[in-house]
């Protein structure tokens, strides 16, 4: 009966349109990493931990008025709340009992309550013990009164801070990975205290040395020696304790140097990963991205130019001899493999992106990466550069929206070449741009007064500009080649192609952007 | 048959010489990679497997001689660098077309004598960028393409005494009534530099310019007529 109840009300919170808004909304506050409104709530909850243990320290030698009890009592009950708001948000319980439920129903078989509340317990005390949920709770436990003995836990209050850095999770990360050497290394460590401060307790423990009361304070010294910090409170006395102490200190410098080592070495070779994530995060939060793959010379062309005019994009390449051109000219970047699903993943479908380029010149590549993104977004723009004539085919097969083939266009550019350059000219300057002529294209908006006149009548001599063409937007998608400048007549929505001076292609365009106020 | 020269059966190469494959041209296609060369071959080519480094092999393929063009296309910068020297050493009027794949070799080329310079890459990433940022413009240059039977870019001379000679270009009128778009000319006296029309300049037209103009072929050729009257 209770089982019925507790799986009905799971259907209820499945079909509830404002729990799950609710819950999303939590969820964007708490954990989402790319909402907007986590970094403000972060940045309150870090300022309430450094506010109460600030008047921690503060209390040691001062007793504080009364209504300070009230900040404090605040605190903790904002940190109770963002607790409790983890807690919901951390698995959506509802979802694994309806799955079991339907998963019973389709055996025949009637669901179980002590199931049911195996998975409710199992999952929630899963999360209770997760060690960000201890961090959590140890900030709010010296609040209870019988615990207030434990005041000195406030501290942990500090652990909190460390939640909202990502890159103390992930130095935490790079230190798992030297598991072995850190572990052999503390083995070594603990054995070399050991050892010495047995043999210092049994040579000088017995009353020789008036500093040394306990085994303890043995293993006080040991440490302070291993360490290198040797701050001489408690000195060897005994010939046989001075012996152990010059091998104590070559020890103990061995054993740090190697620890060091350890851990830079494996920062080092992180520092990649490291950065690679921050990249992520950054591109995370711009919209309409471009996605480059491939950063040889056409991708770096071609990045020179977005960055020109202003566009968002990311470079991925595997070499980091490209790379250092990204960075030089402070792009996005990420050094990683494109044949390797997370990479496209990564980049690609967990941000927002306008349109993705494949410009490498290994054409299995970047059918691969196209392949890889069409089989999921197929109408994500995908422009791929095509290295050999066999394969363009393959690639409009594959569904990409633009196929580049780079040397067939330079072939047939070079050959104008042979009859007299000028046309050469003409076509090189106008396909790659080394002029500061231009070829752009301006929409006519609704409520321009150039709707209704003809080429002649807006004055387009003013410009210097030459009118190529007029696309019409519309169903009829009409494409009209050097429209007369005394009959055609402008219409809404119209695109002009033409070519100029960029400075009279801007004139142009402020001067209808001025139209429309 | 005009004599042209093709160092380097690269990918660029391999579509020149396609787009060469006409009884107007004789090509020689020389690459220093024996793979390359026996490729050019099953295709139809007349490829040769030697190097260009010597100048002997120059003068035997006709350079200083009759050939008119040579195009430098292989994969290596300092190659196409190399063979551009030697042969504009040899013939002072050779018409040597270049492909770097570096920018900064781009100087380098024009001061080894090459007379232009074409960069696939530059190319491709050009397209690239239209694609993205002026989609309309590249849906144009391909339709251009596209209906390249019926529209073209074309040069036309102005012939001596023609009724454009001494005229200045902010006189006149002349796309009114051609129905041809004017993009530009090479003005025999100011050298050989390619000048937009766009550039606002007002240009005293002589015999012997040469317009380049967009258009229907039956356009360009009505305009040509007209030019003697």
């Amino acid at each position: 009966m209770l089982a019925r109840w507790i799986v009905s009300f799971s259907y209820f919170l499945e079909s509830s349109k404002r729990y799950k808004r609710v819950k999303t909304s939590i969820y964007n506050l708490l954990e989402n990493p790319r909402s907007k409104t986590k970094p403000f709530f972060d940045f309150f909850i870090i300022f309430l931990v450094v506010l109460t243990v600030s008047i921690l320290i503060y209390d040691v030698k001062n007793r504080l008025p009364y209504h300070f009890e009230v900040i404090e009592n605040i605190a903790v009950s904002v940190f109770i709340f963002e607790w409790l708001g983890r807690f919901w948000i951390s698995d959506n319980l509802r979802l694994r009992i309806i799955r079991y439920y339907e998963r019973k129903l389709e055996l025949g078989e009637k669901p179980k309550l002590f199931t049911i509340l195996k998975i409710i317990t199992l999952q929630k005390i899963q999360y209770t013990f997760s060690p960000m949920s201890i961090i959590d709770l140890l900030a709010i436990l010296p609040a209870y009164r019988s615990f207030r003995i434990l005041r000195i836990f406030l501290i942990f209050r500090l652990f909190k801070m460390f939640r909202y850095t990502k890159s103390l999770n992930s130095f935490l990360k790079i230190l798992k990975d030297k598991k072995f050497e850190l572990n052999f290394l503390l083995i070594l460590g603990i054995f070399a205290v050991l050892l010495s401060s047995t043999i210092m307790y049994v040579f000088e423990g017995g009353g020789e040395n008036p500093k040394i009361h306990s085994f303890l304070d043995t293993i006080y010294w040991s440490v302070i020696t291993i360490a290198t910090v040797g701050y001489g409170d408690i000195t060897p006395v005994t010939i046989a304790g001075r012996v152990i102490t010059v091998f104590l200190v070559g020890g103990g410098f061995l054993i740090l140097v190697l620890s060091t080592s350890v851990v830079t070495n494996a920062l080092s070779e992180k520092i990649s990963v490291l950065r690679d994530e921050k990249v992520l995060s950054q591109i995370g939060k711009l919209s309409n991205l471009i996605v480059i793959f491939g950063f040889g010379r056409m991708g770096q062309v071609l990045a020179a130019q977005l960055k020109k005019s202003h566009k968002k994009f990311i470079v991925v390449d595997i070499s980091g001899e490209n790379l250092e051109k990204a960075k030089e000219n402070d792009y996005y970047y990420m050094h990683a493999d494109a044949s390797n699903y997370d990479t496209i993943d990564a980049v690609v479908f967990k941000n927002d992106v306008k349109k993705v380029v494949l410009t490498t010149n290994n054409d299995a590549l970047n059918l691969s990466i196209l392949l890889t993104i069409k089989a999921r977004h197929k109408d994500l723009a995908v422009i791929a550069r095509a290295n050999s004539y066999e394969n363009i085919k393959k690639f409009h097969i594959a569904k990409a929206d633009h196929v580049i083939f780079p040397y067939q266009t330079v072939a047939e550019v070079a050959v104008e070449y042979i009859g007299n350059s000028v046309r050469f000219d003409a076509i090189d300057n106008i396909l790659v741009q080394k002029d500061t002529i231009t070829i752009d294209e301006i929409l006519i908006p609704k409520g321009s007064s150039y709707i209704g006149k003809s080429i002649d009548e807006i004055g387009i001599n003013r410009f210097n500009l030459t009118i190529i063409s007029v696309l019409k937007e519309d169903a009829r998608n009409e494409f009209v080649f050097n429209p007369d400048h005394y009959t055609y007549k402008f219409e809404e929505n119209d695109s002009l192609v033409l070519i100029g001076e960029e400075k009279d292609i801007y004139k142009i365009k402020d001067d209808i952007s001025r139209q429309m106020i | 048959m005009r004599k042209i020269v093709l160092f380097g059966y690269t990918k660029t190469g391999r579509e020149i010489a396609k787009l060469l494959l006409t009884d107007e041209y004789e090509v020689t296609i020389i690459d220093e990679n024996p793979m390359q060369v026996a490729l050019a071959n099953e295709e139809g080519f007349f490829g040769r497997h030697t190097t260009l480094k010597d100048d002997k092999v120059l003068i035997e393929v006709g350079i200083g001689s009759e050939a008119e063009v040579l195009f430098c296309v292989s994969d290596d910068d300092s190659l196409n660098l190399f063979v551009t020297l030697s042969a504009r050493n040899l013939d002072k009027n050779l018409k040597i077309l270049t492909k770097i794949l570096k920018k900064e070799d781009e100087k380098k080329m024009i001061l080894a004598g090459a007379n232009r310079i074409i960069s696939p890459y530059d190319v491709g990433a050009a397209k690239a960028f239209r694609i993205i940022q002026k989609p309309k413009v590249s849906k144009v240059l391909n339709q251009l393409s596209a209906l390249k039977n019926r529209i073209s870019i074309s040069e036309i001379e102005i012939p001596k005494g023609s009724v454009l000679d001494g005229v200045k270009l902010n006189d006149i009128d002349i796309s009114k009534d051609t129905n041809l778009i004017f993009l530009g000319m090479l003005d025999k006296d100011l050298g050989e530099k390619f000048i937009f029309f766009a550039k606002g300049i007002n240009h005293k037209l002589d015999s012997g310019d040469i317009l380049v103009v967009l258009g229907s072929r039956k356009d360009i050729r009505a305009f040509e007529a007209k030019l003697w009257i």
